[in-house]
């Protein structure tokens, strides 16, 4: 069965029609052009689709699209403000915390929702919180080292 | 089962998302074994990707408030709605305190950014024999509660869990909720693990202790070890008898790794396992039994 759904995503009300059997990354990857959602393992493994639905970091390759209608959903392509970067995206370029990327935007956002619930994590509370990221290439010190580093400027909000 | 290839799409079945709970079981008793209910969504899209199940009717119940009760009573115990999330459960004070072996297998369980959509009530449906919801609610003599259009029902968590990814329920009927019975002041419990690379285990554990001096009550409950989880009764008996709780322990933790059906895998031997219930249940019940 199509339907419309309507969601808000990175601020803006999108209206699409989607098949029932359809997948959130699906939809965010190929109707709306979102590509900062990545797929690989498509099984909830690697959690690199993660996106950010109503505040709560969730693996969009097991979320139905049907399923977020009416809701908000934010993507790495939400998080900077007229062009400034988030103090999270600044700290991982100066840190160097990542190699080939493709896991940044996952990483990039849910550590950004993770300083902003918790802005002076132990990193016993980063390595919890983000454990269900993997980066391939191995780059978890330098992402906990800009993610310890980015935190003082959500204490400050 | 095959984790083999992955799908990347869903087969066809129509959504559907009742707004009560009379509106869930009229479509469950129209579509009977047609029809698979959804609520986190972790196990059953998953399956789906791999075809282990195609259902034709996707029934959703996250819109039905009464399925998102998590409530505490004295006396009476807890109340874990169908739709609560395993994230829920982990910032839920009275969890946190009361009911530890429950909170260390929720945090324990998968990942964070899972947690967040993954329910308790999903994980035990599943019947997966190495997840590490069914293990504490054992131990704690939990229940579910069960319904239909006609009827309702309770079924103690260890009897509700048949074999793998086998459960007692019939077509037309959902699980509600789980009650866990209240713990005594003065009873302790505790959930470890083992598991390398994946966060299965190879072997878990839930303990509760509650060892006043009228009645001694001990439950041991293993999950990994075979087809579904199992307590180990002998060496409940010798925690429960007489003598220095040292030695109890030791002897307890010997006679479950040798009374238990123990089955032997890819992930691990016979033996191997064998070894990990022994360590496991000497960690445990020494820091249970030592420890605050």
């Amino acid at each position: 069965m199509v339907r419309k759904i309507s969601l808000t995503v990175n601020g803006y009300r999108k209206t699409v029609e989607v098949k029932d059997n359809e997948l959130l990354i699906d939809v965010l990857r190929d109707k709306l052009k979102i590509k900062g959602v990545k797929a690989a393992c498509w099984r909830g493994e690697c959690g690199l689709c993660t996106v950010l639905l109503n505040g709560e970091p969730v693996k969009s390759c097991l979320v139905l699209a049907v399923e977020v209608d009416g809701s908000e959903i934010v993507t790495v392509e939400g998080l900077s403000r007229d062009g400034e970067l988030t103090p999270i995206q600044k700290a991982f370029i100066e840190h160097g915390a990542l190699q080939c990327g493709f896991c940044t935007p996952a990483f990039v956002l849910a550590s950004h929702q993770l300083l902003l619930e918790n802005p002076n994590p132990t990193e016993e509370e980063i390595k919890e919180k983000l454990s269900g990221i993997l980066c391939r290439c191995g780059t978890y010190y330098e992402i906990i080292e800009a993610i310890k580093s980015a935190s003082k400027f959500y204490q400050k909000k | 089962m095959s984790f083999g290839s992955p799908y990347f799409t869903l087969p066809d079945f129509t959504y559907h998302k009742p707004k009560t709970l009379r509106e869930a079981l009229e479509l469950l008793e129209k579509y009977g074994d047609e029809a698979k209910i959804l609520a986190g969504g972790v196990g059953l899209i998953a399956f789906m990707k791999e075809r282990l199940v195609s259902p034709s009717h996707v029934i959703d119940i996250k819109g039905i408030p009464e399925l998102k009760k998590l409530e505490y009573r004295k006396g009476e115990g807890l109340v874990i709605g169908a739709t609560v999330t395993f994230s829920e459960l982990e910032s839920y004070q009275v969890i946190r305190e009361k009911y530890r072996a429950l909170y260390q297998a929720v945090k324990l369980a998968s990942d964070s950014i899972i947690r967040n959509r993954a329910t308790l009530v999903g994980n035990i449906c599943e019947a997966i024999p190495w997840v590490d919801g069914p293990p504490p609610l054992i131990a704690y003599g939990a229940e579910v509660e069960i319904k239909s259009l006609d009827k309702v029902r309770r079924v103690p968590v260890a009897e509700f869990i048949k074999g793998p990814v086998e459960i007692d329920l019939e077509p037309g009927e959902i699980v509600t909720s789980i009650h866990i019975p209240d713990v005594p002041s003065g009873a302790r419990s505790g959930f470890v693990k083992f598991n390398v690379g994946s966060e299965f285990a190879l072997v878990n554990l839930a303990a509760y202790l509650s060892l006043n001096e009228e009645k001694k009550d001990v439950r041991l409950v293993y999950g990994a070890i075979s087809p579904k989880p199992v307590r180990a009764l002998e060496a409940e008996k010798i925690l429960s008898s007489e003598g220095d709780m040292r030695t109890l322990i030791i002897s307890a933790a010997v006679k479950a790794s040798e009374e238990l059906e123990v089955i032997s895998d890819v992930l691990a031997s016979e033996d191997f396992r064998r070894h990990l219930i022994k360590i496991l249940t000497m960690n445990l019940l020494t820091e249970l039994v030592e420890g605050g």
